[in-house]
This record gives C-alpha cells, structure tokens and sequence, in this order.
C-alpha cells in the first residue's frame, strides 16, 4: 500500500544527517534568495546548485525527474507567455502586429521560470531529506505547538487511507445502481452527494477512534513530552547556518545596494 | 444442468503494483448455489468478487453473469442482476432515515414508487428494522447499522447475491438471523455468494466452496470433501471447524471423519459405537 | 517473571488489579435535555494480576463501553453520568487523568487501522513513552522489550499501513506494552482479521499470559478460542453482568448464553448433544478433551 504523500527518500547521506531546522533555514533562505534575486543567470545558478545538492546526498535521479515531470508544463508557460504579457525595453527580437517579443522580457521570464522551479526544488530538498516525523520535531522546537504537528502528522498519514474509502465508497454506491456518468451535470452532481456524506461520516468516525486512540496512549494536549532522538544541533548544521546566515546577508546586502 | 450463474474464463488482474491480484483464474458457480469463497487476506477473494458485477475489469478473461459476458456494461445496469454487500456497513450509509438508505438502490434502479414503497417495508420487515424506519442509520449501533445495509440490498432482491464478509463483528443470534434469511432467499432460488473466515458458517451452510491463495484458485468443490483436504487446508493456513477436526482425530476409530455439523458427527458416532458393540 | 513483577509493581500475583463496584453509566445525550439511556446498569467485577477474564456479550450489551472506563477516557473524556466505583492498580479512575492511566492500562481496539499513526512501527511503539516523558534511553529499551515480546523485532522500520491485520494488531500489542501497564484491556483485537491474524493475535495473548504477570480483559466474539486463554467467563447483556465463572461452569449455561444470541464453543455444543442423548456428562470446551474421551468410549 502507498504510504501517501511522502516524497522522503531515506539515505545515511549528509542531508539526511542535518537537522530539519537547518534544512528549514536553507528553504527561508532560498525563498529570500528567489524573490530578491532577479538576475537570470544567478537564479540559473541556484537550480545547478541545488542539483548538485541533491546528486551529493544520493537522491535517485528517478525522483528528481519526478519533480520536473510537474514542473515543465508550468515552466514551460511561464516562458511562452511572460515575454508576450510583458513587452519591455530594447532590443526587439521579433515584432509581428502588436505583439513585440524583446531581449529583456524573454530575460524576465526566464527568471520568472527558474525562480518558480527553485521555490519547489528548495522545498524538495526538504522533504526528501526529512522524514515527517523528524520534520515535525523540527517544527515543534522551533515554537509550533506539539499539538499541531501531531495533527499534521496524522493528517498526512490519514490521507491515503481516506482516498482509499472513498473509493470503496463510490464503488459501493455504484454497485447499488448509482450511474455516475448519466445525466445532466446537476444530475451528476447531485449523484455524488450520497458518497460525499458517507465519506464526511466515515471521517468522523475515524477521528472518534483515533481520539480514543490517542487518549490511550497516554498523549495529553500541552503536556510535555520527549523525543526518542532529540534533535542536536551538530558541527555540520552549524556550518550550514553560517553559510546560509552569510549568503542571505549578502543577497540583501547587494540588492539594498542595487547591484543587481 | 443448470447455467452456471457465475462464471469466470481464465481472468487475470493486477492492480497498480506488481503483484496480480489475480492470476488465470477458472470457476463456475450454478444458479441456485450457496457458494463461499475462502482465503487469507490478499489471496484474491474481494478481487474476485468486484469481478463479478464489473467494479473491476479483468485485464484478461472473461466474465459471464448469468450466461451474458459482462464486458460492455456498466456497473449500474449489471447492478440489477447482482448484488453486492461490502464489508464495512460504514462505507456505504449516507441516508437522513433508515427508509431513505434502503430505498437508494431501488430508486437507482428506476423502480416505480408503489414498487419501491412495497419493497422496502418488505426489507425493513425482515430484518427488524420497522421501529428505526425514521432514524438516521449512521446512529445506530453496529448490529443495526450492518442490518440496514443488508436490508438495502435484499429489497433489490437480485438474482445473484455477494456478501463481502457480511458476518464479521455481528453476534452469533444477529449472524444467525442474517443466515436464515439468506438461505430464505437462496429456497427461492437465488444464488449466494459468501466470502468469509468463519468455517463453522461454511460447513454448516456452503453448498459450494472456493478456496484462494495467493491470486490462484487452489481447489473448488463441496465443503465435505475440502475439510478433508488437511495437507491443503495447512498449507493456507486454514483450518476446519472443530467438529471437523474431531472427526478427523477419530478416523482411526472407523468413524468417517468428515463431519461438517454436531448433528451429523452424533450419528456417525453412535453408529461406530453401534458396531464397536455389535 | 512473578517475583520480578512483584519488585516492579508492589501488586503481588492474585491480588485485585481491577476492581468495579455497582458501576452505572449513561453517555451524555445527544440533544440537550434528552434522555440518554443507561449503558452500564450496577457492573461489578474484580480481576487479578495474572489472570486472563474473557468477557462475553451480544452488540450493544456496553462491553466496548466498559473497556474504556477502565482507563479513563470514561468518564473524563466523554462526559455522560457516572455512578459506581471503579479501581485500577490502586487509583480510582475518577481522581486520575487518562493520561496517567495510561501507565497501568493498555487498551487495544477492534480496528487495526485506525489505532496505529505514526511512519513507522519505531514510532508507534515509541509514542507512549515519548507521550510519558520518558528519557531517550528509557524509550530505547522499552521499545526492544515491546518488540521482543510481540516478536516483531524485524517489522522495527518498517510502515504499519504497509502490514497485514495480524501484524497490526501485534504492534498495536507492543505500543500499550511499552507504557510497562499492569493491565491489558482487548476490546474484540480479532475480530476484523483473516484467520492468520486471528491466530496471530491468540498467539500473542497466550505468551503474554505466559511471560508476564498481566491481568487480561479479552473482549471476543470468537467463544471456541475462550477455553484455550481465559481464567474465567463474563458474560455481560444488556449493562449487567449474567454469568461469571470458570469456563467449564459459564458455558454449561447455554440456554442462558442462547438466548442472549451467544454461540456455545463447538466442542460444548457436542457434549450437550451427547449428554441429552447418553445421560452423560461430558463438558467439554476443546477438541482435545472431546477426542480423549470419544476415544475411551468407542474404544473401551
């Protein structure tokens, strides 16, 4: 059974080792880089970056493919369109009517492109490199409460059981006569309303058990607890946190300065 | 000889991972049968069942209901010819009123509202269920909730009935009314067909038995001669009801050994003891 | 293994761990100022460390519903109307949080699925430790002692939603007993599995009642496994207690367990056949004993 929305790949590489703060701090820090940074060349340079990143920590070339599989379309349409959207400055490369594709704009979509690519593969290099549990922990040390993360940890888990029933339930359904593909669209609709309701019941009822659950196990909301691996901040994410503490000043050093 | 109601010609099916569900797969259950299909979790038992009224499409073989191949139809039309009841009454109540849930399949399937009105008074009849005709069934406790879902399903009263696991959690008294109206439906001539664990069920019932292992068709036959079958039992990890294993012990003493019921085991008893003293 | 449960716990073996007096309780209504029916009607039962009780009962006669009273959940988290006395390992449940409960009873539901959420059966097992505030080195070793006992060490990475039932419920099994309780509540751990997960299970309670001085509350279903496990026989209907007793004296009440729509074990089905026909008085609850003296009969 799939094990849901998971993209972790486990590995004893160096990223895997680092501390999901730190890993959290370099998605900050790329996201400041990203938006701050407009130069496609630089914005080119990140994505490099971050792929010998990824080559270095080992994480399969399948998986990476699997991130620009969804990335390409909307790259793609960020590039055709951003130069016909956004005509500026000169050099003209090509003009046909009113539609003038110029040396600047093209440059511009570029960045608008590559600066998407490296918002998702920066939050990539997170989650493949952090199982959730561990994410979680991160995330509750840096002040979120214990409370929401156990929420979001189960509600991640949860998510291809409750996939799983609704497919049972619309099979149910169909199996007593329900046609989901006849009708008027209001019809269809409204034919779904029964599968919908027995989803949102069967949810409830869910969450009634695993309270119960949970109450068994001994969890009480805000009471404290431990980890099994408490999270240590070691030589190497210090190192990191320098780097990125060093990379993020300049960026914002050099952009107030109007380098770029 | 009667048609086979079920039948299925060398059906294969594998879902999105690697390992098939199903492999060349072979059976055939008469109509008027009371078949049960037995198997660990995973050998293919439920697979086999959603081939049956098209909620899966064998991806080789093929399926014939009542002597008509399946293929072309949607599950909504072959929804009229057979029944099927899913494990979890939660996966399927969704109704504002116990009436409103166990009319759904029949307003489905384009019933008039005399014949639907009639039906459903019937269903709640049979099953208890008069006093809570009002009540929202997602209310209910468990025993209830599984009654409605039955009840839903025998007011369409098809002539091909599956029961996916229909019994489990269900008390032994709520289990044997659930039977006895069953084998009322099967009297009329309905084919049952029962996917389940529970041995004492099939030998005291089954007419017909499949047993699945691992996507194959192991062995079909009736159910006095596959208890016999230990080695076969063993290697699947089943085992026969415990008046079955207790006859077995007592082969050795000339007693048959194949009882399926404590009836039955009584009177090969005393006729041994007979013997033994004559 | 006793002793070293006495040293534990300071509860020796045969002492009550479990005591419910003249327990009464309603859940809350579900419209306001309705009235809410009573589910447990003067419940009184006591069970001791090392002793197995196999609780019997049709749907809705509240069995689930006194399993979680046995740890808390009732009354403090679902409210209703609460009358009666209920002591586990010395703390009366209305004075202790389910939170500290927790460390004396384990409850294990019916649904695998739902009862298990974490990434991996590390996790799972580790929750109620963690949840306890347990030192790191103090969670690892309960982990290995929880894993060990359900014989589940090789399952340690990986993913529950990726095991059959009966490997579920054994981590299920492992998680309440790294929280080190004295009690284990099993409300029908069964019922929802394929008969390799039943056996499984049936195979876990028999070495937990051989490998540690637990007293186990079995809720089930399935009366042909109850002569293999329990020490003695509830049967409970209707939010009262019927029958207690040994096995042997419980299941000689059938028309008792009939009525209820109770199944008689097979093999105590057979001896009542046997006795009603031969004037004998066989009481037999497993095969075995049934194929001794059958056996005898035929053959002396």
């Amino acid at each position: 059974m799939n094990t849901g929305f998971d993209l972790y790949v486990s590995r004893d590489s160096w990223l895997n080792r680092l501390d999901p703060r730190t890993k959290l701090a370099f998605v900050g820090v790329s996201f400041a880089l990203l938006l701050l940074g407009n130069h496609p060349a630089l914005l080119a340079g990140n994505l490099v970056g971050v792929h010998i990143l990824l080559w270095t920590a080992r994480i399969p070339s399948g998986r990476i493919g699997w991130l620009w599989g969804r990335m390409w379309p909307l790259t793609l349409l960020i590039l055709l369109l951003w130069p016909l959207f956004y005509p500026t400055g000169e050099p003209v490369l090509w003009a046909f009517w009113r539609i003038r594709i110029t040396v600047p704009s093209v440059l511009q979509g570029v960045s608008a492109a590559l600066r998407v690519d490296g918002l998702a593969f920066a939050v990539f290099v997170l989650l493949v490199g952090t199982d959730q549990a561990r994410l979680v922990q991160g995330l509750v040390r840096l002040g979120m409460p214990f409370d929401w993360g156990l929420t979001l940890a189960i509600g991640l888990r949860y998510l291809p059981l409750l996939y799983g029933v609704y497919g049972t339930i619309t099979d149910a359904q169909r199996a007593r006569g329900w046609a989901a593909e006849e009708g008027s669209l209001v019809t269809r609709l409204r034919g779904y309303v029964p599968t919908l309701v027995a989803l949102v019941i069967a949810t409830l009822r869910l969450s009634d058990t695993l309270t119960l659950a949970l109450a068994a196990r001994g969890f009480q909301p805000g009471s404290p607890r431990t980890a099994r691996h408490p999270l240590h901040l070691r030589p190497a994410d210090w190192w990191w946190l320098g780097a990125l503490g060093l990379v993020f000043s300049a960026t914002v050093g050099l952009r107030l300065g109007r380098v770029w | 000889m009667a048609e086979p109601a079920i039948e299925l010609q060398r059906c294969s099916y594998r879902y999105e991972a690697a390992i098939p569900a199903l492999q060349e797969v072979s059976c055939g259950i008469r109509a008027g049968t009371w078949a049960a299909v037995i198997g660990q979790n995973g050998s293919g038992k439920t697979t086999l069942a959603k081939l049956c009224n098209g909620l899966l499409r064998p991806d080789e073989g093929r399926v014939r209901i009542l002597g008509q191949d399946i293929a072309g139809q949607p599950v909504s039309r072959i929804a009229r010819h057979v029944g099927y009841l899913f494990q979890n009454p939660d996966h399927q109540i969704f109704a504002a009123s116990v009436w409103e849930e166990v009319s759904f399949g029949l307003r489905n399937l384009g019933f008039l509202a005399a014949e639907i009105e009639e039906r459903v008074e019937e269903a709640l009849a049979l099953f208890g269920l008069e006093p809570y005709a009002d009540h929202p069934p997602a209310m209910l406790g468990y025993g209830l909730r599984r009654q409605v879902t039955v009840a839903s399903l025998f007011a369409l009263r098809p002539p091909v009935l599956i029961l996916d696991e229909p019994t489990t959690g269900l008390d032994w008294g709520a289990t044997q009314v659930l039977l006895g109206r069953l084998a009322e439906l099967h009297g009329a001539g309905h084919t049952v067909v029962l996917i389940t664990h529970d041995m004492r069920l099939v030998a005291q019932r089954a007419q017909w038995v499949l047993i699945l292992h691992q996507g194959r068709l192991l062995i079909e036959g009736p159910p006095r001669e596959l208890f016999a079958q230990t080695e076969l039992l063993a290697r699947v990890s089943l085992n026969p009801p415990p008046i079955t294993r207790l006859a077995q012990k007592l082969r050795t003493l000339g007693m048959r050994g194949d009882s399926l019921t404590v009836e039955e085991f009584y009177r090969d008893y005393a006729a041994v003891k007979g013997e033994a003293q004559s | 293994m006793r002793s070293l449960w006495e040293a534990l716990f300071g509860v020796g073996p045969l002492e009550p761990v479990i005591t419910i007096q003249n327990l009464h309780y309603a859940y809350p209504p579900l419209t306001a100022g309705a009235e809410a029916p009573p589910v447990l009607k003067g419940v009184s039962l006591s069970l001791s460390s090392g002793e197995c009780l196999a609780l019997l009962g049709p749907t809705g006669a509240g069995k689930s519903t006194l399993c979680l009273t046995l740890n808390g959940i009732i009354p403090h988290l679902t409210g209703g109307t609460f009358r009666g006395e209920v002591w586990v390992a010395g703390q009366d449940t209305k004075e202790s949080s389910p939170g500290e409960l927790s460390q004396r009873v384990g409850v294990v539901f019916q649904d695998p699925e739902s009862q298990l959420f974490n990434m991996t059966v590390e996790d799972e097992v580790a929750f109620g430790p963690e949840s306890l505030a347990l030192p790191p080195n103090e969670i690892e070793a309960r982990i290995d002692e929880a894993l060990d006992m359900m014989a589940i060490a090789d399952l340690r990475h990986r993913s529950p939603l990726a095991l059959s039932g009966g490997q579920k419920q054994r981590v299920a099994l492992a998680a309440m007993l790294a929280m080190r309780p004295q009690v284990l509540v099993l409300d029908e751990p069964a019922t929802s599995l394929d008969p390799a997960g039943k056996a499984s299970v049936l195979e876990a309670i028999l070495r937990l009642r051989r490998e540690t001085g637990m007293a186990i509350l079995w809720v089930t279903q399935d009366t042909d496994q109850v002569p293999l496990v329990a020490d003695r026989v509830l049967l409970l209907a209707e939010g009262r207690i019927l029958l207690e007793g040994k096995p042997k004296g419980v299941f000689a009440q059938a028309e008792e367990l009939r009525g209820r729509g109770l199944a008689l074990p097979q093999m105590c089905e057979l001896a009542r056949h046997f006795n009603e026909r031969e004037g004998t008085d066989y009481g037999w609850l497993r095969v075995e004993e049934a194929a001794h003296d059958l056996a005898e009969a035929i053959g002396g």
